[in-house]
């Protein structure tokens, strides 16, 4: 193609030319490939690889690129050869592309394998049952898969981790659906995966909660598309009636009958969408391009064609060349449609006469003057939207002209346009073969731009462009550390031996500080600890050593140290992380890895406290078996005791009192806790006295479980006072403690000629005030107030107070001659018939 | 308890998160520093997505002390909305699921694994059919799948997160609402809370930009400071213009405060009634004129073991959000000492009274229309003024018993050192009368750390009495105590088992402890303890406030005590420059000293960029590790009303108390009555 062929030379019109669409060849394929139909093609969205097995159900000439072993070929857009992927795995249902471009292949045994560009693969299972049924379809999406087993169950895979099957629900089907599809997850109004299954004359769609039948009748369709943005859906009919609806079947949008032009007399091979709002169908020998007023453009193809649906077109690739067909994007269309007198097409113009030194430039300018920002505008956009530098650049210009014209004009989108074009220009190029326009670039980001470049090995291209964007450079980096590893290992393997350990090392780290250093980063970011797991995956310890040690962030040094068998420095290095998580993740490892002597040995170096402590933690919750070894083991006797102890809790009286014992002799064996060992021997003589106090009691109180005050009170309000004394003696319980007990207890029951008897058996150690306070605060007022005068003179008034007795503490006062006081009752007394008892007394009070 | 609908006002959509929204327009006053609404928005956010990512209708099972915590955040209606046909409480024993979807939603312990795992195996033998989801606060952890692994359930669980960190429960207060985490790191070594603290922090500095300095005392607010420093991540690279520091004051620093008894009106409240997650549980009688609750009532949920509804263990207790946003009296109330808080109802009382009269004087019908516009303003207040006169005179009558009266007479002779001696045998005394165990323990450690330690044998019949009174389960508590140093027995050892307790009358004289105030108009932080100062608010006061720690400030006239406005003179506060000048005291105080400036780079900018307001105040946040009590935020609000140009952010793993602090370090079988 002529690089300076006008752009509208690839357009076609349609509705009677008020919508273009172009179709513009943008690769000559270099694979050697006669015959895409005897392939199963793959085709990864936003200008991505293309993945081709040898369709088996085609019956093909042996020639010299046929192959006899099943393998997977992964091309570039360009037709650039990026890897062979041998496949000795069962029979592979279906290949897709996640958005991260990794294949997904997924077999008929139901594992699936996610392979990235250099070949390397993870593999997965959709479970047991996914395994007995087998799979007979799926579809897979960027984020994820649904698979349908051989039962027509249907089972969804969510994310490219290796995630748990999810059973969507039944779909009620009894025979394989005439053909199916989904709509991703990101893209339905509930954000759960939906499944449309074509059934009879139906759809059902399908989701975790319930299946719905949508009651078509103009079935069965042969095939169905969904759209990219997920809002529409195509369906086409076994008779060859095309017809779109929005994707919840609520609108119908237009129709159209293949059959109408005799050539289509069989159905399409492939329906896909053309951006958002049109459809190709495609035949051996020609693509037809349905609009949404169900126009038609015909593109006749040599052989047969394989369509990859975008978001903002169509990529279709043959034997020959590959095309991108889309609708002329607004911008191209106002500057460039044949007789357009938008001020943006009048710009353009301006320019040329300005360069060709026409003073038409001055003139036109002046006319689009109010428009003029639109039309700069329009022009930087437009030129995002060419393929052609030639074409990119005469639109800059027109744009930079426009420019000089506007006094206030920021100038972020024109730099940004320039900056974007370069960037888009390099990774068009044929040898890289990334297609990608500017709508998918900014839809994916630039960041995604460069993993993907760094995916095939672009690593200079992608750390030129990451500095272009001034993007962090760590991941490309890192990416090219790890390719370096396995090539020194495969040349290594060739020659003498491997590369030197400290040169590779030292290059790696070297190259990182470089391009670190200029980013003025520092060296955060930086993943030395993944680099050396591919060192260490690869055989090469001795090399992860070296580049562990330059890890900063010990949470990353980890995992790998605990491959390598470095306990030790592992369990350090968990612990300098301040994750505890990280610490419980090596002390189980370890604990299943190591004799539980040794794992007990490491844990307790003074050095790892924080280690055991969190080993204790856990260990209290669930296996306090082995606590109780490592207490023994490391002598902590009053732990072992504590341990003991707490094990006891809500058991019976026997357990707990050999409980008790265990502990006893454990705080006994420590010289510093004496006083711990008594305390369980006293424990130990009340549980036994408690015993007895039930038996004799022929189990109708309870006493265990009590304290010894607790005891002594249930002895007096079980009229066992003896018993209570004898508890006081042989625990020495003091006096001061004991009589309150007795005092509480025999209130509690209202004994009160006991109490008075107790009160009068000898002078109180307490006092009375207690029994004042006690009893009245327990509502015994009159009770209360008996004993008032025991105490203190100076009290009495207030306590009689207490009691409510205002009439004697009226007369306490009286007898005290302390008019003061009187007065200050007077003062706070509660009602008149008090207030004027204590007036009469106040009067008799001189 | 996931509670019916509260009074804070909407905040502001977190989908618009602007300087703006951050950024209250008022630039001078004591009020809040930085708009932290935004957190609760993000937390909710997250648990609104979280429930979606489960299709359809779903059981929600729930970790119990989260239901406080999400209680804050949200209301039943909110996850009804989401989905959530019915919810238990996670607990063992079988799970009675309707729906096909299980949600459980609980911190990643090994205890609830296995309750998990249990349910699980006996649904599956059951042969029931459900989509078990597993929710992990704040975050899924290995060990939790390695425990799911052992149980053989992994595979049928989805695991995901639910990142909930910090919950604005005023708007000066930032809490985790975690409890025990004291116990946690400081007995048990377990640091994961340090870590997630960390996590939470740095979530705070990506909304708000770095902390230009951070600033702490202790081994663990050592370690604190270490991770948020490393753990940053790369993009986070901005330092804070609105934020002047972060102080982390770690529990370790000052064991003494919580433990004594909080004298100002929410301090008391917390200790007689309790506040738990900002809710108190009242006599409905306080509330009475309150609208009535939502007709739906609050679903609770239920023992999983049981039918979907229990009944609440008080059924005439009624909860209630003490918050002072919407109560303006409990706004002026909380921070007061006990002692001058009936006046201040009188006051309110008297106004309040006026303002009624006021429609007498209504002569016009435009008069009349503004009273009537006035009046659902009255009657708010009206019902404010009943719930505080109401719950002080709950709490009036329990601070004239002779006990109480009799252990603040303990602590503050203790406090002066003032007859040691006798205080242990009041203490003794206190054991005989049989006061609740928390109190004579509190004060028995008091009586510890301030005079060094207990000779052996008064300390050994202490204990003796102890465990004779209240039971031998106590054992282990006492033991917890010792290793903590809380408790200590003289002559000590000449290898001491644990390390000594630090020197308290060093301390006390180089941070002027004893500060006497008066209670109605302080000139020091010494009002919540009517004349002891905390030694954390004098460590915060160290930083930002040097010149209060050397002296009172000059006495306040009434009008500044009256509302805290309308003070003429208050000082600049300084810039922030570490712990200069107080070098030695804080060595006297056990632990590292952390004072560290975090630069930024010209990275990308974090997500709430303000303008650098030049006239603006700084924030300084305060950071408790290990939880602090209502008396230390009062002190800090009380700071924050002495100089202009510093505005203080409290932040707390969780708020506690001396008794919940003593709870927190017994053993899971050891029995307490309720202090009050």
């Amino acid at each position: 193609m002529a690089m300076t062929s006008h752009p509208t030379a690839s357009w076609d019109a349609m509705q009677d030319g008020s919508v273009f669409y172009r179709k513009v060849e943008i690769y000559s394929m270099q694979w050697q490939l006669s015959d895409l139909s005897n392939f199963i093609i793959a085709g990864a969205r936003y200008g991505g690889p293309f993945a081709l097995i040898r369709n088996t159900s085609k019956i093909v000439a042996l020639d010299r690129m046929a192959f006899t072993k099943p393998q997977i070929q992964l091309f570039s857009s360009s037709g650039d050869l990026i890897q062979i992927i041998p496949w000795d795995q069962g029979k592979i249902i279906r290949m897709g592309w996640t958005f991260d471009e990794e294949l997904v292949v997924l077999n008929e045994e139901g594992s699936y394998r996610i392979y990235d560009l250099q070949g390397d693969h993870r593999q997965y299972s959709l479970g047991s049952e996914a395994q007995e049924v087998g799979v007979i379809d799926a579809r897979i999406h960027e984020s994820g898969l649904v698979a349908m087993t051989g039962n027509l169950g249907l089972l969804e895979i969510k994310g490219w981790e290796g995630g748990k099957p999810l059973t969507l629900a039944n779909s009620t089907l009894n025979a394989p659906p005439h053909c199916w599809s989904i709509i991703p997850p990101d893209q339905t109004i509930s954000r759960h995966v939906e499944v449309l299954l074509a059934h009879e004359s139906t759809i059902l769609s399908v989701d975790n909660l319930e299946c719905i039948d949508q009651r078509l009748s103009r079935g069965p369709f042969a095939k169905l598309a969904v759209s990219p943005n997920g809002k529409s859906l195509a369906l086409l009919t076994k008779a060859g009636l095309l017809w779109v609806v929005s994707s919840d079947f609520q609108r119908s949008y237009s129709e159209y009958d293949t059959t109408r032009e005799g050539a289509n007399s069989e159905l399409p091979s492939q329906l896909v969408w053309c951006g958002n709002d049109a459809l190709l169908l495609t035949w051996n020998s020609v693509a037809l391009l349905v609009g949404p007023y169900g126009d038609t453009l015909r593109y006749p193809y040599s052989s047969p064609s394989f369509a990859v649906s975008e978001i903002d077109g169509v990529r279709i690739v043959s034997s020959e060349r590959c095309d991108f067909l889309q609708k002329v994007p607004d911008s191209s269309e106002s500057v460039f449609r044949p007789g357009s007198a938008s001020p943006a097409a009048i710009l353009f113009d301006a320019r040329d006469h300005f360069d060709r030194k026409s003073a038409k430039a001055d003139e036109s300018i002046r006319e689009i003057r109010p428009e003029l920002a639109a039309a700069v505008d329009a022009c930087i956009d437009a030129a995002g939207q060419e393929i052609e530098p030639y074409w990119q650049r005469r639109l800059l210009n027109a744009a930079a002209f426009g420019r000089a014209f506007l006094d206030l004009y920021n100038p972020t989108d024109f730099v940004n346009m320039g900056q974007t074009l370069k960037v888009l220009n390099a990774t068009r190029y044929y040898e890289v073969g990334i297609p990608i326009t500017y709508a998918q670039y900014t839809h994916t980001s630039p960041r995604h731009l460069i993993n993907r470049l760094t995916a095939r090995n672009r690593h200079h291209l992608a750390l030129r462009i990451s500095a272009f964007l001034r993007l962090k450079p760590d991941p490309v980096l890192k990416h090219w550390a790890c390719a370096k590893i396995v090539r020194a290992r495969a040349e290594g393997e060739g020659a003498a031996g491997d590369v030197d350990d400290d040169a590779l090392c030292q290059l790696i780290v070297s190259k990182f500080e470089a391009v670190d250093g200029k980013e003025k980063g520092g060296v955060e970011g930086v993943s030395y600890a993944e680099i050396a797991k591919k060192a260490w995956d690869i055989g090469r310890t001795n090399l992860a050593t070296k580049l562990l040690d330059h890890e900063p962030r010990a949470a990353d040094q980890v995992p790998l140290l605990l491959n390598m068998q470095q306990d030790r420095v592992a369990l350090t290095k968990a612990i300098d992380s301040g994750d505890t998580d990280l610490v419980y993740h090596v002390l189980l490892h370890l604990k299943r890895r190591l004799n539980l002597g040794d794992f007990f040995r490491l844990v307790s170096e003074p050095s790892l406290v924080t280690a055991s402590n969190l080993l204790k933690v856990y260990a209290r919750e669930t296996e306090r078996e082995m606590l109780k070894d490592y207490y023994y083991m490391e002598d902590k006797r009053v732990d072992s005791a504590v341990l003991s102890l707490e094990d006891s809790e809500d058991k019976e009286v026997t357990e707990r009192i050999s409980a008790i014992k265990t502990a006893a002799k454990f705080f006994s064996e420590d010289a510093d806790h004496s006083f711990e060992a008594k305390a369980m021997d006293e424990a130990l003589r009340l549980l036994v006295f408690q015993q007895q106090l039930e038996k004799d009691s022929d189990g109708q109180k309870k006493y265990v479980g009590l304290s010894v005050n607790e005891t002594m009170a249930a002895c007096f309000v079980n009229g066992l006072a003896k018993k209570a004394d004898r508890i006081k003696a042989d625990w020495r319980v003091p006096d001061k403690r004991y009589w309150y007990t007795k005092l509480y207890a025999l209130t509690s029951i209202r004994d009160f000629d006991g109490l008075d008897a107790f009160a009068r058996s000898k002078r109180s150690p307490i006092g009375y005030e207690p029994f004042v306070n006690h009893l009245a605060s327990k509502g015994f007022n009159k009770q209360a107030a008996a004993y008032v005068s025991r105490c203190d003179p100076a009290k009495r008034a207030d306590m009689f107070v207490a009691c409510g007795e205002w009439r004697s503490a009226a007369l306490e006062c009286k007898e005290r001659g302390d008019r003061d006081k009187l007065e200050e009752l007077r003062a706070i007394c509660p009602n008149s018939l008090i207030g004027r008892e204590l007036d009469q007394i106040l009067s008799t009070m001189n | 308890m996931l509670s019916q609908g509260h009074t804070h006002p909407p905040p502001p959509p977190g989908s618009s998160i602007s300087g703006d929204d951050i950024h209250k327009s008022e630039s001078d006053s004591g009020g809040p520093a930085l708009n932290i609404g935004v957190f609760k928005e993000i937390a909710k956010r997250a648990l609104v997505d979280a429930l979606n990512s489960v299709n359809g209708a779903k059981t929600l099972v729930l970790e119990r002390s989260l239901a406080g915590p999400l209680g804050l955040l949200t209301e039943v209606s909110l996850l009804k909305h989401h989905g959530v046909d019915k919810m238990f409480w996670l607990e063992s024993g079988p799970l009675n699921a309707s729906t096909t979807n299980v949600v459980y939603l609980c911190r990643p312990q090994v205890k609830y694994m296995m309750i998990i795992s249990e349910q699980i195996k006996r649904l599956t033998a059951e042969h029931a059919t459900h989509t078990y989801n597993l929710f992990l606060v704040p975050r899924r952890t290995t060990l939790c799948e390695r425990i799911l692994k052992e149980e053989g359930v992994f595979g049928e669980v989805n695991i995901a997160s639910y990142k909930l960190e910090f919950i604005p429960v005023e708007d000066d207060l930032l809490s985790l609402e975690w409890e025990d985490t004291f116990r946690e790191i400081f007995l048990d070594g377990d640091e994961t809370a340090i870590y997630y603290a960390a996590q939470a922090l740095i979530t705070f500095q990506q909304a708000y930009g770095l902390f230009p300095r951070i600033i702490g005392k202790g081994d663990a607010a050592k370690k604190l400071a270490n991770l948020i420093i490393h753990l940053r991540p790369p993009r986070l690279a901005t330092v804070s213009v609105a934020l002047d520091s972060l102080i982390i004051i770690d529990r370790s620093t000052d064991m003494i405060t919580p433990l004594l008894t909080q004298l100002t009106y929410q301090g008391l409240i917390d200790e007689f009634i309790g506040i738990r997650n900002s809710h108190i549980e009242v006599d409905p009688s306080y509330l009475s004129n309150a609208p009535p609750a939502p007709p739906t009532g609050t679903p609770t949920p239920s023992t999983s073991t049981s039918a979907p509804v229990i009944t609440p263990a008080n059924p005439k207790k009624k909860k209630h959000l003490l918050t002072a946003s919407g109560d303006t009296l409990f706004n002026a109330l909380r921070d007061l000492n006990f002692a001058v808080v009936g006046n201040r109802l009188n006051r309110e009382a008297k106004r309040l009274d006026a303002e009624y009269k006021g429609r007498h004087q209504a002569q016009t019908v435009a008069q009349l229309r503004e009273f009537v516009g006035k009046l659902g303003g009255l009657q708010n207040e009206h019902q404010a003024l009943r719930l505080h006169t109401s719950l002080s005179e709950q709490i009036h009558p329990l601070t004239r018993t002779e006990q109480f009266n009799k252990s603040l007479e303990i602590q503050q002779n203790l406090l002066a050192s003032y007859e040691p001696a006798a205080q242990l045998n009041a203490i003794e005394d206190l054991i005989a009368q049989q006061a609740p165990v928390q109190l004579v323990l509190r004060l028995m450690c008091v009586a510890s750390l301030t005079s060094g330690g207990i000779k052996v044998k008064v300390l050994e019949n202490l204990k003796r009495e102890i465990l004779q009174t209240y039971g031998y389960s106590h054992l282990p508590t006492l033991l917890n105590l010792t290793s903590l140093s809380l408790i200590t027995a003289l002559p000590l050892p000449k290898i001491p088992l644990y390390p000594p307790p630090p020197p308290f009358a060093a301390i006390r004289k180089h941070l002027r402890l004893l500060s006497d105030t008066p209670e109605n108009a302080p000139t020091d932080v010494s009002f919540v303890y009517s004349g002891y100062a905390p030694i954390s608010s004098r460590l915060i006061q160290c930083v930002t406030q040097k010149g209060a720690v050397l002296a009172s400030v000059g006495p306040a006239d009434d009008a500044a005590a009256a509302g805290g406005a309308g003070r003429a003179e208050r000082t600049v506060a300084h810039p922030i420059s570490g712990w200069k000048g107080f070098e030695d005291a804080l060595k006297l105080i056990p632990g590292e000293t952390v004072d560290v400036i975090q630069k930024g780079d010209e990275g990308e900018s974090p997500l709430v960029a303000p303008p650098p307001p030049r006239d603006r105040a700084t924030t300084t946040m305060v950071f408790f590790l290990g939880g602090c009590t209502y008396t230390e935020i009062a002190t800090i609000r009380w700071m924050a009303k002495q100089t202009k140009g510093r505005r203080y952010l409290i932040a707390t793993t969780g708020i506690i108390n001396g008794s919940t602090l003593i709870e927190s370090l017994a053993p899971k079988g050891a029995k307490f009555e309720p202090v009050a």
